[in-house]
């Protein structure tokens, strides 16, 4: 296992190498730089101009620049926004437990509805219901997630006002300061009645909307996983043995179908995350999607390098986890078999 | 004893009940607005957004009459100009407080001319404590050319502070009521030096306005509270929330379900039905900007003036501003904009007249076919939704008239310094001005600015114009000013240095429970005076 675990992380090593020149490039062949993208019409004269590259650190040729943050990184320095002053490190961690909390409720919300769906949908497949849930899940997939987010604002916040529109919480009947960052346990923590309604209330069409298409993908996978495993003998072993359905499909079935369905949940981590970007766009949440959007369009280049230099950590250590966890599940894996 | 204690609790219920009563009746305002600010020092920002965050806390020496671009006292109750108007003598207002228990401070004395030292300081001195502090990037002082026109800035005793100036500058008093030129808690300042905390100076607001600083979650909510001790009045609102909503269809919905109260541009294509709705209103105002199209009068043939005027009849204005402004936007013929004071209504425009055109090209001496460059930007600005879409229009009216355009474009930085450097034969650019004086717009075709790397992308260099320019600059009364500024407006029409296209129109929306509200031709939103039904 540790031999396993050694060879998985030495791995992902080459992965963050290239992250970091990824990173760092691709933001600089956009056109423009910060103080530029600061300046609008009133110009800047060439000796304030090269003051505040000197300033930045812009004047330096490009690869002295790479090497410094290389440098700066290893000794876990993310730099410092050219937009707010603030540490890269502070600001992510200010707004990822919005994102965590949003991303979390939607895998559950697609792993919850996801996984019984394509279940069933395998035990009665051909019917009805079967058809129905794959051309579902089709769409689902296929959804545009701003269209379909402004699509249920339209519905079930403006036509039946059943949920609020955008933010995490009713900023008029509400106030307390943030303690853990998540909003669901903030508002439980605050004491103030009907504060964890009104927060999950806000929750529910963002996570709806991220949720969506893993959802769909999940179900899809789910299915076909099912329908492999209830050929198998021992599933026919089990029914030949007489025990009841739901044991059968439950027990038996189920739990060894599960075992791609954890990588593809595993996997989903990183859609999830760009998913946050638009979702957190359209319904105000204050998270690191937005932030980088933020980032990108300032020419915030630490922002935007330390913000998607820790979010893809985040997915490759994900990513390890489920490997780890895929190894637990299936010895063959782990073994190189 | 146990009487007491009956009364004790008698009395603390109460008060409770009364607190509740209070929580219950009190006024929360809700702005959507678009953005997180970069921080709450005005000095240290160029946006719109900071400056709306930073200004319920705070006040400047002078400010603008809420709604006009019209100068008036803040927290100085009067100023006297010398003769030669270079010396300006601010009184200040006398038992202004500064808030209280922010961050862990509390005031001890009131606003004095310490702290007016202490704000322009730390922006014009580079040794100032605070100068470096968060960046110490000050670009409206030195875009405003302060550092140029300060002499000196004296405290002549607590409540009498003395700008001198290098050359007289009408323009100053309205360079001091803008958002950079905001007055700061000097004691607050040392207070957090000796913390070992100053970047939380720009962090965490103190100052004397109408709001008191409450919270600041990035990405989500700012949160005011009215200070009543504001020297003015306490606010009609008792807390102000901004409810920061990137995305402009949420703003709207959320205006319309009533979880905001006002909201920062609504799309055009909405606004149709903002107007059906009578829980909303709709609020308009011509933008205080300009977007031209540019003709280098340094390169041939638009040396020529009959030339530029022949331009001028060319293009068909009001199609660009059907088909590109999308009702967002009125025709402009002269370079400021009609909400500030001087425009000169009287000046006509150059008729649409493409025949008039090609013959006065042919009497200039110009041989169709020409080929020109017709620069646009390759960015959205405020006063121009869509450069590009603008130049296929005017290629396709020029080439009527025997003109063939190529259009050209390059990344914003670079667009800006070429078209400065005079590198173009024609280019679209525009300008929003900074603080409602003309001279902030006027400049722009200044001999000043036509240099290399100056404002003045027409680098058309004006005696007769240029004479009144400075003049208006060295005057101080208003009535003289505008008649200078009017005559050069018709000097400039005249000569035709560039095409005028558009100043587009600001829409906003709020509910209808609102009162109190103006919408302001600088684009600021101000909460101060507005309340709820």
């Amino acid at each position: 296992m540790i031999r396993f675990l050694i060879r998985r992380i030495a791995l992902t090593l080459p992965t963050f190498v290239a992250l970091m020149f990824v990173t760092f490039v691709a933001i600089r062949l956009v056109p423009g730089d910060p103080v530029e993208v600061r300046v609008g019409e009133h110009g800047i004269s060439p000796e304030r101009l090269a003051e505040f590259r000197h300033q930045l650190g812009l004047d330096q040729p490009v690869w002295k620049q790479f090497v410094d943050y290389v440098w700066r990184l290893f000794h876990g320095d993310f730099g410092t926004s050219v937009v707010t002053n603030q540490k890269v490190l502070t600001e992510f961690f200010t707004l990822f437990p919005a994102t965590l909390e949003l991303a979390f409720c939607a895998l559950v919300f697609a792993i919850g509805i996801g996984i019984p769906a394509g279940a069933i949908a395998a035990v009665k497949r051909g019917s009805t219901y079967d058809h129905m849930l794959m051309g579902m899940s089709l769409t689902g997939y296929s959804m545009p997630i701003f269209w379909w987010g402004l699509l249920l604002v339209m519905f079930f916040s403006e036509r039946l006002g059943w949920t609020p529109v955008s933010g995490r919480i009713d900023l008029i009947q509400y106030y307390f300061e943030p303690v853990t960052g998540f909003m669901l346990i903030d508002a439980l923590l605050s004491d103030q009645a009907g504060a964890f309604w009104s927060a999950l209330s806000h929750l529910a069409l963002p996570a709806i909307v991220l949720g969506t298409i893993p959802l769909a993908i999940i179900a899809r996978m789910t299915r076909s996983s099912m329908l492999e495993v209830l050929n198998e003998d021992y599933v026919r072993t089990a029914r030949a043995k007489g025990l009841p359905p739901w044991r059968v499909i439950g027990l038996h079935a189920l739990r060894n179908a599960l075992i791609p369905v954890i990588t593809i949940i595993g996997l989903q981590v990183g859609g999830l995350m760009g998913g946050a970007v638009l979702t957190e766009y359209i319904f105000a949440w204050p998270g690191v999607g937005h932030w980088l959007i933020d980032a990108i369009s300032r020419r915030d280049y630490p922002a935007l390098q330390g913000g998607i230099m820790l979010i893809s950590s985040i997915v490759i250590i994900v990513n390890l986890f489920v490997d780890v966890l895929y190894g637990t599940v299936n010895p063959r894996i782990r073994h190189g078999r | 004893m146990h009487t007491q204690r009956i009364l004790t609790l008698a009395g603390a219920g109460l008060a409770a009940l009364l607190l509740s009563a209070t929580t219950l009746n009190a006024k929360t305002f809700v702005y959507c607005s678009e953005g997180s600010p970069e921080n709450f020092t005005p000095a240290l920002n160029t946006t719109g957004t900071s400056f709306d965050a930073a200004r319920p806390v705070y006040s400047q020496l002078v400010q603008f009459v809420r709604g006009t671009t019209e100068v008036t006292a803040d927290l100085a109750d009067k100023w006297d100009v010398s003769e030669d108007g270079k010396v300006i003598t601010f009184h200040l207002r006398k038992g202004v407080k500064w808030h209280s228990g922010v961050n862990g401070f509390t005031p001890t004395r009131d606003f004095n001319a310490d702290d007016v030292l202490f704000s322009f300081n730390r922006q014009w001195k580079p040794d100032h404590p605070y100068a470096k502090i968060s960046g110490g990037k000050y670009d409206y002082f030195s875009d405003m050319d302060m550092p140029k026109l300060l002499a000196s800035i004296e405290k002549k005793d607590d409540y009498t502070v003395v700008f001198t100036l290098t050359q007289p500058d009408a323009p100053i008093l309205s360079n001091l009521a803008m958002d950079f030129a905001t007055i700061q808690s000097a004691e607050y300042a040392d207070f957090l030096m000796k913390k070992g905390a100053p970047e939380q100076f720009d962090q965490i607001p103190v100052g004397t306005g109408p709001f008191q600083f409450v919270t600041y979650q990035k990405d989500a909510v700012i949160r005011f509270k009215a200070n009543p001790t504001y020297y003015a009045g306490k606010p009609a609102i008792d807390d102000l929330v901004y409810a920061i909503t990137p995305d402009p269809t949420s703003r709207l919905a959320k205006l319309k379900t009533g979880e905001c109260s006002y909201i920062f541009g609504p799309r055009p294509q909405d606004l149709e039905e903002i107007k059906k709705d009578k829980n909303l209103t709709l609020l308009s105002q011509p933008g205080l900007n300009i977007a031209y199209w540019a003709f280098n009068t340094k390169k041939p043939p638009f040396d020529k003036k009959e030339v530029r005027q022949a331009f001028n009849m060319a293009i068909d204005k009001e199609a660009i501003i059907k088909e590109v402004y999308n009702g967002a936007g009125q025709p402009a013929k002269n370079l400021i904009p009609p909400t500030i004071w001087s425009y000169n209504d009287k000046v006509k425009d150059y008729p649409h007249d493409p025949e008039k055109a090609k013959a006065m090209l042919k009497a200039a001496g110009v041989t169709t076919p020409l080929d020109i460059d017709l620069w646009y930007m390759p960015v959205q600005r405020p006063y121009n939704p869509n450069a590009k879409r603008i130049a296929e229009i005017m290629q396709s009216d020029l080439n009527k008239i025997g003109v063939n355009a190529k259009l050209v474009t390059y990344e914003w930085g670079e667009y800006r310094k070429r078209a400065q450097n005079g590198e173009h034969m024609t280019a679209q650019l525009g300008w929003t001005g900074d603080n409602g004086d003309p001279d902030n717009f006027f400049f722009l075709r200044s001999c000043a600015a036509a240099r290399d790397g100056g404002q003045n992308i027409t680098r058309w260099c004006n005696k007769e114009f240029d004479d009144r320019f400075v003049k208006a600059q060295q005057t101080t009364d208003v009535k003289t000013r505008t008649k200078l500024y009017e005559e050069m407006q018709v000097i400039e029409k005249e000569d035709a240095p560039d095409f005028p296209i558009a100043h587009s129109i600001v829409f906003e929306a709020e509910r209808a429970n609102v009162v109190g509200f103006k919408i302001d031709p600088l684009g600021r939103h101000i909460f101060y005076g507005v309340d709820l039904k």
